[in-house]
């Protein structure tokens, strides 16, 4: 089993609405495709994976949807909606910036300073 | 921010249409990714039962995840509130006795509670129903020293000082009456009001039909004109919107009607239903007409924007001085204390019921605190029962936010309950109120249970409820949790610093209820008086009724007399009729009015007032009807009207005033005000004889006004006032009035035919309606108490069963238990007993103005309020230390 890291926190959100901008997914799918897509690295807690779906779909980010699961029972589907995907695409630009700037103070060398 | 609002507004009516809905799909959306979990677990070789376990621990608590969804959701707060409302319903259900004793405790205090204050609120607190009413005042000549606090104002004020006074936008006068209305054959006395044409602009109305008054129909030859109100018009009329031109017979002259007012028009208490110009003659606004207002004749005036009635006083006072300057009259005015006082209109209106109504609501507000103050106790005591359980709850993980907002609800709950019973109750209780006389009481025909009052009524039992959760949320806080939950007993262990609070509560209880039952002893004590007083005549099997000539057919005095002489001999011929008689006014009517006379060889000292002097005419046989006593001298009789020689008859206090060491019989005076050496000899009346004085405004009343009585003929009115004495009971011959005044004039009813005694009656009914509700108060208050007293006893019994039975095994004796109890209910009655005294003292003190002929500190009264609190009390407290004593102590021991 690879080593897993500690989910930064606010980071949950956004890989909610990552995973489910690839595609639409239940809860469950939402937790494999997070797993999936970090290369097993991002252990999301269970217990708290379900409010997080409910605040996102509160605030309209995400919308969801009864329908068949591939083994044909009823499932809860969420896609993401646009108001989501400009949140996604704004978190991931800041994140972005912010793990730039992160990297670069921690790569910096007593002589450049 | 618009959007959170609006997601919030979303999810609360999402959440109440759809909660039920939403429970399912949330548990099928975990039950599916458990499910999905185990399955995957059992393909990776897990056993199914293992799977299963480690997709339970993995996932977490599944009712805090559900919550944490719902609050994600907004679905918490209405989750919360919803469950402990069920759970408020629950304990209700659990323990229905003590819910409908709460329930009804609070309903009886609150509606009593409701009940006043939709008085207050109709009389006092809610504006005139007159645009900007607040800017409308009265003005009222007043000249205490002469005893005449109030006369009203007069034309000559009114023509002197409109426009002229810069505080007042607008100046007009009323004149109230009376007038027979109809045409022949079918007349009636209707209310009727006489106006100035800027009447109805100065109070901000606007006729809805047609037009106001003009100027040019202030004289008696261009005054045939009308204003009737929306019911008269609707009732007479038949809502005929082409009315304007017809005619309406009013004291048989026809009047043209030009007016129609609005439907919610309401001025004060008035119930005329024609308006009239309030006409007069050049002489009649001259100056020396100024002080003769009268008490029938009243100015408004609406004030201007920027004014307030102090700059208005100071206004009139200097106009007032300007006017009057330094004649001799002038001199005479000021020593009679003349001024004209400038008093807010709704204020002047209700000055006399305030004091009264304002001491009733405290009355009954002392009802609801002790109301509230023994429900505490009794929830106290049941918040201590369920200690171990809210100790247990606790421990599991039960905030502290989540034991306080749950007693709130559920005291909340309770309130609100009593308060929708009080209200329902209180509304349909309006008719208690029309026993009680309050529809008489001036403004009495607005009182209203509406909107307004159900919101108060809301409003009161939230904080009421409130209020009832505190202490209780309080001891659930800081109780000792670990005491509660090693202690063997269900309920826990009881704290001293509750216990202490639960006896302060009952004392305060028993000083209120002191201090309410001492009140109501004052009020009752003092009607007592009032109704022990002596009219000064024989009010027994009295009939009196008013009946009003009008001035189109009784202009000149001999018309009257002769009406009146007619009538009297008519009357005095009917079976049953032992005598009758005629007075301008009859005593305690309520208008007596004041009138000056001028005693020959009486000279008035520098800076003596006049007085103010009750004057008459009678015709009949007036003071034998009444049964007047006579002092000396003889009575006027009918004849006295028809002969040259005008004598008068004064009572007792005029002749001791003017003729304190000599016989006041052949003395000489003239009516009105007459300058010395101007006055006619032959406008002199001789006294010849003095009568009793009797009771003139009211039977509390305590002046020596003094009164004149002169025949008939020399002091007429168009109004007058029947009395018979008869043999049977008065009201059987109240027909035989009617139908003899019918007789001599076919136009004439007679109105107000009431019996002495009812008016008497109905004269002392703002003492016996506040004495009556306190009463009743009381009685509620007496009986919370002694509940009150007999749970908290009942509980320190039940709470120290266990100690009592070891004692009693250990050889305590009964009566040893039944005087500790005895004794720990003495060490409560005592202190409400001196509390509940000094209270009582006090508020005697603040009563005094209203209470008649006693002294605020009335030791008979507080003594029997304190002997009755006493002994409740203490029978409250008799059963539960019986009960103590009869403990077994074997029984005691064994239970658990």
């Amino acid at each position: 089993m690879p080593k897993t890291a500690d989910l930064l926190p606010g980071t949950l959100d956004m890989l909610i609405l990552k995973a489910v901008s690839l595609k639409p997914l239940h809860g469950y799918g939402v937790l494999l495709r997070i797993r999936q897509i970090s290369g097993d690295a991002l252990e999301i807690p269970q217990g708290s994976l379900y409010p997080a779906l409910y605040r996102l779909e509160q605030q309209e980010l995400i919308s969801a949807e009864w329908a068949q699961s591939d083994n044909n029972r009823r499932a809860k589907y969420y896609t993401l909606t646009a108001a989501g995907r400009r949140r996604l695409k704004d978190e991931t630009a800041g994140w972005n910036r912010l793990a730039a700037a992160i990297a670069a103070a921690l790569n910096t060398k007593p002589e450049e300073v | 921010m618009v959007r959170s609002l609006r997601s919030f507004f979303r999810s609360l009516t999402s959440s109440l249409t759809s909660r039920h809905s939403f429970e399912a799909a949330m548990s099928d959306e975990l039950r599916f990714h458990l499910e999905q979990y185990t399955a995957d677990l059992v393909r990776s070789g897990v056993t199914p039962e293992e799977a299963a376990r480690r997709a339970r621990i993995e996932f977490g608590a599944l009712s805090s995840v559900k919550e944490e969804c719902r609050e994600a959701k907004g679905m918490h707060f209405i989750e919360a509130l919803y469950r402990q409302w069920r759970y408020a319903i629950r304990m209700m259900r659990k323990s229905p006795g003590f819910a409908a004793t709460a329930i009804l405790t609070l309903a009886i205090c609150l509606g009593a509670n409701l009940m006043i204050f939709a008085v207050i609120d109709s009389i006092l607190l809610r504006p005139l129903p007159l645009p900007e009413a607040e800017r409308l005042v009265t003005i009222f000549n007043t000249y205490p020293k002469a005893g005449v606090d109030r006369d009203g104002s007069s034309l000559t004020n009114y023509y002197e000082r409109r426009g002229r006074i810069k505080a007042f936008a607008s100046l007009a006068l009323y004149r109230p009456g009376t007038a027979i209305v109809g045409g022949p054959g079918a007349t009636e006395r209707e209310a009727i009001t006489r106006i100035t044409p800027d009447f109805f602009s100065a109070i901000g109305v606007r006729p809805a039909i047609g037009r106001a008054f003009t100027e040019e129909e202030t004289t008696f030859r261009t005054d045939s004109v009308a204003i009737i109100t929306d019911s008269y018009w609707k009732q007479r009329f038949n809502a005929d919107p082409n009315v304007v031109g017809r005619r309406v017979r009013v004291d048989g002259l026809s009047k043209l009607v030009v007016g129609v007012l609005p439907p919610e028009f309401r001025f004060l208490s008035s119930q005329a239903g024609i308006y009239l110009p309030l006409s007069s003659r050049l002489q009649d606004r001259s100056q020396d007409r100024r002080h003769s207002g009268g008490n029938s004749t009243h100015m408004i005036a609406r004030l201007t924007p920027e004014a307030t009635v102090a700059v208005a006083q100071s206004q009139i006072d200097a106009h007032n001085a300007s006017v009057e300057g330094e004649s001799e009259n002038a001199k005479r005015m000021a020593d009679a204390g003349f001024r004209s006082l400038v008093v807010s209109l709704h204020t002047d209106h209700v000055a006399t019921i305030r004091p009264a109504l304002l001491l009733l609501q405290a009355g009954v507000f002392v009802l609801l605190l002790i109301g509230v103050v023994n429900l505490i106790n009794l929830l106290l005591i049941r918040a201590n029962g369920r200690g171990k359980e809210l100790a247990v709850r606790q421990s599991l993980g039960a905030t502290q936010s989540q034991l306080v907002s749950e007693v709130v609800i559920e005291t909340t709950v309770l309130a609100l309950v009593a308060g929708v019973l009080g209200f329902v109750g209180a509304a349909g209780a309006t008719e208690l109120l029309g026993i009680l006389g309050a529809d008489r009481l001036p403004l009495g025909s607005n009182i209203a249970f509406d909107a307004r009052v159900g919101l108060v009524a809301m409003a009161g039992a939230v904080v009421i409820g409130i209020v009832l959760a505190a202490p209780i949320a309080w001891f659930n806080i800081h109780r000792p949790m670990g005491l509660a939950l090693q202690s063997e007993t269900r309920s826990g262990t009881a704290s001293h610093g509750v216990q202490r609070l639960r006896y302060a509560f009952l004392v305060t209880q028993i000083a209120m209820a002191f201090v309410l039952l001492a009140g109501t002893g004052l009020l009752a004590l003092s009607l007592k008086q009032a109704m022990a007083i002596s009219p000064g005549f024989r009010s027994e099997n009295i009939l009196t009724g008013q009946v009003s000539m009008p001035w189109g057919s009784y202009a000149n005095v001999f018309q009257r007399l002769a009406f009146v002489e007619n009538v009297m001999r008519e009357i005095a011929k009917q079976p049953g009729v032992a005598s009758a008689g005629l007075i301008t006014n009859v005593p305690l009517s309520g208008n007596a009015g004041k009138s000056a006379a001028t005693i020959e060889g009486h000279v008035l000292k520098p800076g003596e007032p006049p007085h103010g002097i009750y004057s008459y005419g009678v015709g009949g046989d007036y003071f034998d009807t009444m049964g007047f006593s006579l002092r000396s001298g003889r009575f006027l009789t009918d004849a006295d009207s028809r002969r040259a020689e005008r004598v008068c008859v004064v009572d007792e206090d005029i002749a001791k005033r003017y003729w304190p060491n000599a016989d006041p019989i052949g003395r000489r005076l003239w009516q009105g005000f007459q300058r010395p050496g101007e006055a006619s000899e032959a406008d002199l009346f001789t006294v010849v004889g003095v009568v009793g004085r009797v009771k003139q405004a009211g039977l509390t009343e305590d002046s020596d006004q003094g009164a004149i009585y002169y025949p008939y003929a020399h002091r007429s009115d168009s109004e007058a006032y029947l009395v018979v004495r008869t043999a049977q009971a008065p009201e059987s011959l109240a027909l035989t009035m009617q139908k003899v005044v019918r007789q001599v004039d076919r136009d004439l009813p007679v109105t107000d035919i009431r019996s002495m005694e009812a008016r008497i009656a109905s004269s002392l009914s703002t003492r016996r309606s506040p004495a009556l509700l306190s009463g009743i108060f009381s009685l509620v208050a007496i009986l919370l108490t002694a509940i009150g007293t007999y749970g908290v006893l009942s509980y320190a019994v039940a709470q120290r069963r266990r100690e009592i039975g070891v004692r009693m095994a250990l050889g305590a004796q009964p009566q040893q238990i039944r005087i500790q109890f005895l004794r720990l209910a003495l060490s409560l009655i005592i202190p409400g007993a001196i509390l509940g005294l000094i209270g009582a003292i006090m508020t005697g003190q603040a009563m005094q103005s209203i209470l008649f002929q006693l002294p605020a500190l009335n030791w008979d009264v507080l003594g029997g309020a304190g002997s009755v609190i006493a002994l409740v009390t203490l029978i409250a407290c008799l059963l539960p230390s019986h009960r103590a004593a009869r403990i077994s102590p074997l029984e005691a021991l064994a239970d658990q």
